[in-house]
């Protein structure tokens, strides 16, 4: 179920398909940039990660997402729509935990705008993980900005 | 008055839990002296502090209602 912006568990194909064929019903859309962020296998001190539990403060990523949301359709102004999901809860090695989808009359503004979008949600959405090793133990990580 | 205190991330494990309701604080520094009381771990973690949904980084009032969040370097996508 989604939840401001927030599903429990991950981002499912079905759901990623419901909103790229939602998008068909707006034909002034010319083009669609999607990202998908998946829980990858980090190899730290010997230990693999097997999972990531996120939690999020869920009031406030309403209020991030409208805001990024605001900042994105005013500097982009050929953006026609941009929908944002991230996974709360557990997600395992090779699933997806965050879709970002920005629809734009023409493709290169759905490009920038949805490059740019996925580095405001990782600066400004309140979310935070825990990555579960296979040995079960677990640290909790924050973003490098690269 | 009464106010709320949400801890995320790192915090909710360096605290042993979510939030906690304080009463009878006049501002978020002292606030913060209540929580180092009660909490004397957290001072050793970096975070951020929300009020009402909105990040702060000077000394505001409170008054009966609001949500305090402590949060940590942020971690999604």
């Amino acid at each position: 179920m989604l939840t401001n912006n927030l599903i429990n568990g991950p981002v499912t194909q079905c759901l990623i398909t419901l909103l790229i064929e939602q998008m068909g019903e707006r034909t002034d859309i010319g083009g669609h940039s999607l990202f998908l962020g998946q829980v990858r296998t980090d190899e730290i001190d010997g230990k693999k990660v097997k999972a990531i539990e996120y939690s999020a403060y869920e009031e406030m990523v309403k209020v991030v997402v409208d805001n990024i949301k605001e900042t994105l359709l005013s500097e982009f102004t050929d953006v026609r729509s941009i929908e944002i999901v991230h996974s709360t809860g557990m997600v395992m090695a090779g699933e997806i935990s965050l879709l970002v989808l920005v629809s734009a009359g023409h493709r290169h503004q759905a490009m920038l705008a949805c490059s740019k979008t996925v580095e405001l949600i990782k600066e400004r959405l309140p979310v935070w993980k825990r990555e579960i090793f296979d040995d079960n133990s677990h640290r909790w990580n924050q973003n490098i900005h690269v | 008055m009464e106010v709320k205190v949400l801890f995320f991330g790192v915090l909710v494990e360096v605290t042993g839990t979510n939030f906690k309701n304080y009463k009878d604080v006049k501002s978020i520094s002292d606030l913060k002296l209540r929580i180092s009381d009660d909490f004397p771990e957290v001072i050793h973690y970096y975070f951020i502090v929300s009020l009402n949904n909105e990040i702060i980084n000077t000394n505001h009032d409170l008054k009966e209602g609001d949500e305090v969040a402590l949060m940590p370097p942020f971690a999604g996508g």
